[in-house]
């Protein structure tokens, strides 16, 4: 293909994408380093000198509170991935491998929760988990527990849909390499004597590593901006950095502080999309 | 046998929510309690029946259809260009063009709110939309990429070599061919902007809500069924969604693996 046409096809996606995803992209960095208000009038940061200012920063990296939940964020972030990896590898290992005639029907189940919206999972986990939620009802009515057990609005509840909104990502990133590995090379250490517990952990394990960590970094990356999750299946009570963004742009109307709050998320999302881009280079090809 | 029990409740713990949502939508009880009370339409009835309801759905199908129209045109024009072009750089350009879809939406959507107020086209449908198609379009990009890949080139020359101009060339026999991908990723373009919540939430308004935004306002005060019922609704939606891609393109193909 010629250049000139190769351009005239780019050019639709690339311009959008300069006007409006990296323009306000960049308008949102000026705004987080900017003392003018864009939001409502902030009386502070107007009176000041000067256009430049590191004042928002500065005021989330010295106050204990941002710094807490920025730490509770990453830790829920984690603990939520180490579970989906848990959940999602023995899953993706049969799915890699399975010549069932039922596996549409099983790639269905996996990419169904990721075409229902994410307002509608979690409300599914609140009819499960809420005070009168079905399995507290169930468990006090057979007389079972006398109180309800304190299933939701607290980091448990938030975890477990938190898990359960982005299994699907790992899933499809773990099955993508572990297909891709050669049966015969469990073969062949199964020939020369290994069990085949000893294969999984020794051939099959660190040739899914490219999988294991492109999963783990999405799934980490969108753990810990969600905010729908928390604000439902928390209930304001479990605080994490995107619930900042959104309380300060939303509600708060303080855009300056709001902007340096979500550039701090960008900065660690765009290190860890980096370095997921690194490593699917070659070893994916999906659809995540 | 461990490994397929364990499976299988992996794969109950994934469908668990969904299902729940469905049998409280046709649960005559006010709370799903277990078993259930009986079977009852009538929350299907109060959804169809509340005007807000009716109006989000209609907005969030009209933008779902012109998201979907707008960015597999796009979409397809870059992929065929990513694919077939031979040009320094193209890596890169690759990982731009697929970066809102891994750039965290709540991101993407408190600049873009920032931006269009600057604009003064904050929470205006044309400002909504264009939104939406930023984000689907990568999925299009992605899936019209995977059919692409396997297609002979030859065949278009052959074409061409017969007379019929490039451009014709690549309407009726490259876009034959790949038609697979490109239908499954306005299938999926449709889905994703149809049950988009992230970003909507912050460029829309009391006056301009899709469906997700309704819900989410409507579950912040109240717990009756009625929203399970608009949620079984939207499952249903997306269960069709899913057979079309499927018959469309295959789900192997669709997912890379």
């Amino acid at each position: 293909m010629r250049l000139r046409a190769g351009l005239i096809l780019l050019a639709p996606y690339v311009l959008l994408l300069a006007a409006f995803f990296v323009a306000p992209l960049a308008l949102m960095l000026a705004i987080s380093v900017s003392r003018q208000s864009f939001g409502q009038m902030d009386e502070r940061a107007a009176s000041a000198q000067g256009t430049l200012t590191f004042h928002h920063y500065a005021r989330f990296f010295s106050d204990g509170f941002y710094l807490g939940v920025l730490w509770d964020t990453l830790v829920l972030g984690i603990v939520v991935t180490v579970v989906a990896l848990l959940l999602g590898y023995p899953l993706a290992y049969h799915l890699a491998r399975t010549r069932s005639r039922w596996k549409p029907l099983l790639i269905v189940c996996i990419l169904s929760p990721l075409l229902v919206g994410i307002v509608i999972r979690c409300y599914g986990w609140m009819i499960l988990l809420a005070d009168r939620g079905l399995i507290n009802a169930t468990l006090v009515e057979r007389g079972w527990i006398a109180k309800p057990l304190p299933l939701m609005y607290n980091t448990f509840g938030v975890a477990i849909a938190l898990v359960h909104v982005f299994l699907p990502f790992m899933i499809l990133s773990l099955t993508g390499v572990l297909k891709r590995i050669d049966p015969a090379l469990l073969e062949a250490s199964q020939t020369l004597g290994a069990s085949r517990m000893r294969a999984l952990l020794e051939v099959t394990l660190p040739l899914s590593l490219p999988g294991i960590l492109a999963g783990s970094l999405l799934t980490f990356s969108l753990a810990i901006s969600s905010f729908v999750v928390p604000i439902l299946l928390g209930g304001f009570k479990v605080q994490v950095l995107p619930m900042i963004v959104y309380e300060q742009v939303l509600s708060v109307f303080d855009w300056p502080f709001g902007a340096a709050n979500a550039f701090v998320l960008l900065v660690i999302s765009v290190v860890l999309i980096a370095v997921y881009i690194k490593v699917t280079e070659r070893a994916l090809r999906g659809i995540v | 046998m461990i490994l397929r029990a364990a499976v299988a409740l992996v794969y109950a713990f994934l469908l668990i929510p969904m299902v729940i949502v469905v049998l409280a939508a046709f649960n005559a009880g006010n709370y799903f309690t277990f078993p259930p009370q009986g079977f009852s339409l009538k929350w299907f009835a109060n959804f169809f029946n509340r005007r807000e309801f009716m109006q989000a759905l209609w907005l969030s199908t009209e933008l779902a259809f012109w998201t979907a129209l707008a960015s597999t045109v796009i979409g397809t024009a870059a992929a065929v260009a990513l694919v077939r072009g031979r040009f320094r750089g193209r890596d890169l350009l690759n990982a731009f063009v697929t970066s809102p879809l891994l750039l965290p939406q709540i991101l993407t959507g408190v600049a873009l709110l920032q931006f269009y107020t600057l604009l003064t086209m904050q929470a205006t449908y044309g400002a909504l939309l264009i939104g939406h198609v930023v984000v689907t379009t990568p999925y299009v990009i992605r899936t019209v990429t995977a059919t692409l890949t396997h297609f002979d080139r030859a065949l278009e020359e052959a074409a061409q070599s017969l007379g019929a101009h490039p451009v014709r060339a690549f309407f009726e026999v490259t876009l034959g061919v790949i038609k697979p991908g490109v239908v499954a990723g306005a299938i999926f373009a449709f889905a994703i902007s149809f049950d988009n919540f992230t970003l909507s939430l912050f460029l829309t308004s009391s006056r301009l809500t899709p469906l997700p935004i309704e819900l989410f306002a409507y579950l912040k005060y109240s717990f009756d069924p009625t929203a399970a019922a608009v949620s079984a609704f939207a499952i249903g939606v997306a269960l069709v969604l899913v057979v079309g891609i499927a018959r469309f393109m295959g789900l192997e193909e669709f997912t890379g693996f």
